[in-house]
């Protein structure tokens, strides 16, 4: 990993606002040079009342004194007062833009990355850096963009108190040092406690979510969980009390040398400014340059923060371009997609483990799914069938032998490439807020209309949709679209069956597509397999057997791996696994109404 | 005012929780007002020493005196902010705590009504996202300290003028005029733009969340999912800008405002100085601390001002969260005073009719069944046909529409609601099981039983549901915490193990009336059948009433009672039932028979 330097990211970032806008950088200048002057007049305007007041007292130049501050300030302020806020829309497009790229790479990442809570937990702060207006990115730049016109002021009052005393400016400078240091070291002590904090909070999280989320609330109130829930909840929430008083002391007790700077620096401003009022200096001045040494203090334990804020900030987007910059893609391949005909895959000597778990899932696993050939994966839970899929399709990569489709190892095609050449079914079925056509094309905008209605005939879906007023154009759930319609578990599946027969694809794969349907959906859903399937290399994956019937063979795992192959006839036959699943799945459904005994 | 009324509650929340939080608070918002008020008093003094007699050691004590006063309570506002801060979390978490209870508490029928699904929705949204809690505590902790600066100011300045103070609040209101003004634009502005934050969040949600993912790349639907996140992106920065031309505008009037008022003082307070037609003169000294307290007064009120705004801003977004607290608690009910006791001898569905709270559509229509005690019951029907509508009603989780449900011959509400959670053990489809060790996910005791009955109990049942194997693999045994969300160290377990512990749980609870929603959709064919041939034999003598997609489980039980959109289409045993080749049951058993036929 790369070491995390300020100025580096600092430069990328002011690198792509350029690039990207640069109106930013206008109303920054401008907003700079009357920001930063506007602070001065605050200074100047008892400076020259105290002036006037304790030489000649002329009301008219009271006046005149006043009239052209309030001219002067005004038109300053005003101006200041506005540009600050105009660049805001650009700087936060600049945080959503990078949002947009981000979830992006988070569509196109490799699979297993997906399924690791690791990659989660490892990249939070980069996945986080984009959040809000306030923090991270969008934060910096908001901080960044005021920043130089603090320091031309700063500077000029610099110069100003520099030039009387340089004592006092010593003084104020110590302080704020020891300010910003201080600031500093209790933001690292936090830091180094922030694994323990974040711990904890999930902890507390943890609770607050299950009394939140109305699913668990049945359970709860059934089996009386409450109490015990709150307790702990309690428990946490008072651990995490108790880090952040340990950290919150510490920070008092930094604030103890920082206590000790304020004494020194409030101790030179006045004594010394006292002093040399007593020995001649005007009283105009005794004000303007206490004034300056506080407004001075101020603005710069202010800037300290600001300083102390981009580079803690910082840090999200330094991980953030760098997660931005990894390569997560995964794919190693070039190779272009299988144009026509269906596919054969052969599985040789194929170990699988998921990443950073010991387990293996498959050892030498060897097997072949012949072109044009209807298999049914059956067999326990936990018995890997899912991950058969997975392996099949490329979302994971084998960690020992090699998946050959028609003969090339899997891994030589470019992944969007292997992707398109299988088209499959999940028992979780994806609906989402878009409108129908989009949900079976999987394309916004240029979608073959003939073949989307081609694809919902063909899952049985058509007359349905042709029922709804705007018929393809119809949004689909509430979440978005009020009118959207929300579609029944069956239609749903078949929505799904449309968008697999919509894309071109060599193969067909379903897993377990009818586990949360009643019968008679489920009957359905059978129905269209054979439409979908036609004359391509199919496989359907599920633990209840009836899938077997409309099949040519059968793949029996179990926890050891692939134990039984062949077709129905032959697995009956062998009176093996595969035989006692089926008549002790089978048993109660005899429709004389007489029990089989049960076999093995 | 519903504002003020809510603010009461909020503040009787805070000190029930924290009492010295707040007494804090006013203490440090005491030694904020004070740092600032003596310092500009001391400068007068401190003004008129040096342009008067210049007496050293005056000057010298005066001086002393200025650091002093500063340093020290520099000192008490630092050691303050460190309890506060620590004060405010804990009291923002505790706030976070009450609502949880709350939503644990209340009548189960709110958790399924899309009105009140949405309420708590807008009222998470209010504490979580907008951190309203939070902020009104900071907001009101700001407005006591500006308060009490106003008030010090104050007390100097009309020692001056009155008429100055006049004038200055004049010019106040006209500040804050521009503000409420914002204020009121910025409340719209919120309100229009939640759609499109929700919106945002479908979208970039697809990207982030978990199950899309294997569509997203095996569909290519990358382009069209991200192409959404931009567009609103997009939309939200252009709603931003909007806001935030309005928010420049307003800026640089209150700008102008500030340095008239500015000048203003210094114009006034000057000629009082100089001239004696307005009263009479006053010294430099008096001169720097006039113009400070007037203008600090000036903006002290400003920033007050802010703060009530702001305040009564927070206030309206926890209008939601005000509403969902004072809605009725579970065992509030004044009904149900009768204490349940033995087994259930009778369930009687009595005309009964459902329509979910704020839906017209009736579940359930005039369904009329008893069941006797040690039946076992099969639901059957389409999905959507009501089958999980009914259990719930037998669970109490609703009150029926019309007609009535009785036990033992009195209406299920005429118990008390413990004694009557007693009675009931269920597993729904969604069952949920929480992140404490396995044992107590299915005793509901955290501390392990010491009785050897109990213990055995446990173990019996383990085997029955065939877990004991599994436990028996595990480090911890059932000691062992399910699910890694809480800890790194809870182990994980497959959809078909959870679903055994859930069932386990069921069966652990001593209660006479068992219920399972598809308690076995999750398991292998071997394993649910073993489950549902040893559940007659587990469940004993209870009655229970199961539902499953799964036709062959009816086979086994007593009696099947099938619904058909609402209404009851049969209640027969399966052999009579499967003897009417024309009904629903005979095609949905026969469409799975089909399958498995030799």
């Amino acid at each position: 990993m790369e070491k995390y330097s300020v100025l580096k990211t600092l430069r990328q970032m002011v690198g792509r606002a350029f690039r990207e806008n640069k109106r930013i950088f206008v109303y920054f200048i401008i907003y700079t040079m009357f920001g930063g002057i506007y602070p001065v007049f605050g200074v100047l305007l008892p400076k020259f009342t105290l002036e006037e007041l304790s030489g000649e007292g002329r009301p008219e130049r009271l006046l005149l004194i006043i009239t052209v501050y309030f001219l002067a300030a005004g038109v300053v302020g005003a101006v200041t007062a506005a540009m600050a806020h105009l660049a805001y829309e650009a700087i936060s497009r600049l945080r959503l833009d990078a949002l947009g790229e981000m979830g992006k790479k988070l569509l196109e990442m490799d699979y297993r990355y997906v399924e690791d809570a690791k990659f989660y937990e490892e990249n939070e702060r980069a996945m986080n850096a984009c959040n809000s207006n306030e923090n991270g990115l969008e934060g910096i730049y908001h901080k960044l963009y005021g920043m130089l016109a603090d320091v031309a002021a700063m500077g000029i009052f610099l110069v100003l108190i520099g030039r009387l005393d340089i004592w006092i400016l010593a003084a104020l400078l110590a302080h704020v040092a020891v300010s910003a240091m201080v600031g500093r070291k209790a933001q690292e002590y936090e830091y180094s406690m922030k694994d323990k904090l974040a711990h904890q909070k999930r902890k507390e999280e943890y609770y607050a979510r299950i009394a939140h989320d109305f699913s668990y609330g049945k359970d709860i109130r059934i089996y009386n969980f409450r109490d015990r829930i709150l307790d702990n909840y309690n428990r946490e929430i008072n651990g995490y009390r108790i880090l952040l008083r340990k950290i919150k002391t510490r920070e008092w007790l930094l604030g103890l040398a920082e206590l000790f700077f304020f004494f020194i620096s409030q101790a030179a401003v006045y004594g010394i400014l006292i002093y040399r009022a007593f020995h001649g200096m005007s009283i105009a001045d005794f004000t303007m340059y206490y004034s300056a040494a506080s407004s001075l203090s101020q603005m710069m334990l202010l800037f300290g923060e600001k300083v102390n804020y981009v580079i803690k900030e910082g840090q999200y987007v330094h991980d953030f371009y760098l997660f931005m910059e990894k390569d997560l893609s995964g794919s190693k391949g070039t190779r272009e997609r299988i144009k026509n005909g269906t596919l054969e895959i052969e599985f040789k000597d194929v170990g699988f483990s998921y990443p950073k778990t010991e387990k293996q899932v498959f050892q030498h696993l060897n097997f072949t799914i012949h072109k044009g050939e209807k298999l049914a994966v059956v067999g326990v839970n936990g018995a890997g069938k899912s991950t058969l899929v997975k392996l099949m399709t490329g979302l994971y990569q084998p960690t020992e032998g090699e998946i050959l489709i028609n003969g090339i190892p899997a891994w030589e095609f470019d992944k969007r490439e292997l992707y398109k050449m299988f088209s499959v079914v999940f028992q979780e079925i994806n609906v989402l807020a878009y409108t129908v056509k989009e949900n079976v094309s999987c394309v916004s905008g240029e979608a073959d209309t003939e073949r989307v209605w081609e694809a919902l005939e063909g899952a049985g879906l058509a007359e349905k949709i042709k029922s709804f007023e705007k018929g393809l154009d119809q949004m689909l759930l509430k979440v978005i679209d009020e009118k959207g319609t929300e579609l029944s578990g069956g239609q749903s599946q078949k929505l799904c069956i449309a968008r697999a027969l919509y894309e071109n694809s060599n193969m067909v794969i379903m897993d377990e597509p009818t586990a949360a349907l009643d019968a008679l959906a489920e009957a359905e859903i059978y129905e269209t397999f054979n439409r979908l399937v036609g004359e391509k290399t199919a496989v359907y994956i599920s633990h209840r057997l009836a899938s077997t019937k409309f099949c040519d063979k059968i793949a029996l795992f179990d926890k050891e791996g692939l134990q039984e192959y062949g077709s129905h006839e032959e697995l009956m036959a062998k009176k093996g696994i595969y035989y006692k699943m089926f008549v002790t799945q089978g048993k109660y459904y005899n429709m004389s109404g007489k029990e089989e005994e049960a076999c093995g | 005012m519903d504002k003020l009324k809510r603010l009461g509650l909020f503040m009787s929340m805070s000190i029930r929780i924290s009492p010295f939080y707040i007494i804090l608070l006013c203490l440090q918002a005491l030694a904020g007002s004070g740092q600032v008020i003596s310092g500009v008093v001391l400068m007068k003094y401190l003004v008129d020493e040096l342009i008067g007699e210049k007496r050293a050691e005056q000057l010298i004590f005066l001086g002393c005196l200025t650091v002093g006063i500063n340093v020290f309570l520099h000192f008490v506002k630092k050691s303050l902010e460190r309890t506060i801060e620590v004060g405010q979390q804990y009291l923002a978490d505790k706030m976070n705590e009450a609502m949880a209870e709350k939503i644990m508490r209340i009548e189960y029928a709110y958790l399924e009504n899309p009105y009140y699904l949405d309420l708590k929705e807008r009222a998470v949204f209010a504490v979580r996202n907008q951190s309203a809690l939070s902020w009104m505590i900071y907001a009101i902790a700001q407005a006591v300290q500006s308060g009490m600066s106003v008030a010090g100011f104050a007390v100097i300045l009309f020692t001056l003028s009155p008429i100055l103070a006049f004038f200055l609040v004049a010019g106040i209101l006209l500040e804050l005029l521009c503000y409420g003004r914002f204020s009121k634009y910025m409340i719209k502005f919120r309100n229009e733009i939640l759609p499109v934050n929700r919106r945002y969040g479908y979208y970039f949600g697809l990207c982030c969340q978990n199950e899309p993912q294997k569509d997203a790349r095996l569909y290519g639907m990358g382009d069209m999912l991200s192409k959404r996140v931009v567009e609103y992106g997009r939309e939200i920065a252009q709603w931003l800008g909007r806001l935030k031309k309005r928010e420049s505008v307003f800026r640089a009037q209150l700008s102008v405002l500030n340095d008239l008022q500015t000048a203003l003082c210094y114009g006034y307070i000057g000629l009082r100085v100089i001239t004696d037609r307005f009263g009479s003169r006053i010294s430099l000294g008096a001169f720097t601390m006039y113009v400070s307290t007037a203008l600090g007064f000036a903006k002290m009120v400003v920033s007050f001002g802010e703060q009530i705004v702001e305040l009564s801003q927070f206030l309206s977004y926890l209008e939601p969260f005000a509403e969902f607290m004072a809605l009725t608690e579970e065992t509030s009910e004044k009904e149900g005073s009768i204490v349940f006791e033995g087994p259930v001898q009778t369930i009687e569905f009595d005309h009964v009719s459902f329509c979910y709270p704020g839906s017209d559509r009736e579940v359930l229509t005039d369904v009329t069944f008893q069941v006797e005690r040690g039946q076992k019951i099969s639901v059957v029907g389409l999905n959507g046909a009501g089958k999980t509508t009914l259990v719930k009603l037998l669970c109490r989780l609703y009150k029926v529409k019309d007609g009535e449900i009785r036990i033992n011959g009195r209406n299920i509400f005429d118990y008390t609601y413990t004694s009557y959670m007693k009675t009931v053990a269920a597993v729904f489809q969604d069952y949920k099981l929480f992140a404490f060790t396995l044992r107590e996910n299915i005793t509901g005791k955290e501390k392990e039983e010491k009785d050897m009955a109990a213990k055995e109990r446990l173990e019996n049942i383990l085997e029955e549901v065939g877990l004991t194997e599994k436990i028996a693999e595990l480090p911890d045994g059932a000691e062992s915490l399910y699910g890694k969300e809480y800890e790194e160290t809870g182990i994980l377990m497959s959809g078909g193990e959870s679903q055994k512990v859930a069932i386990a749980r069921a069966l652990y609870k001593d209660a006479s009336l068992v219920i399972m929603d598809e308690p076995a959709s999750a398991l292998d064919p071997i394993a649910e059948a073993e489950i549902y041939e040893k559940f007659n034999r587990m469940v004993e003598d209870k009655t229970a009433l199961y539902i499953s997609h799964r036709m062959s489980s009816s086979v086994f039980c007593d009696k099947v009672l099938i619904i058909d959109g609402g209404v009851v289409a049969d209640f027969d045993t399966h052999e009579n039932l499967m003897k009417k080749t024309e009904s629903l049951y005979y095609k949905m058993f026969s469409s799975q028979a089909v399958n498995y036929q030799l």
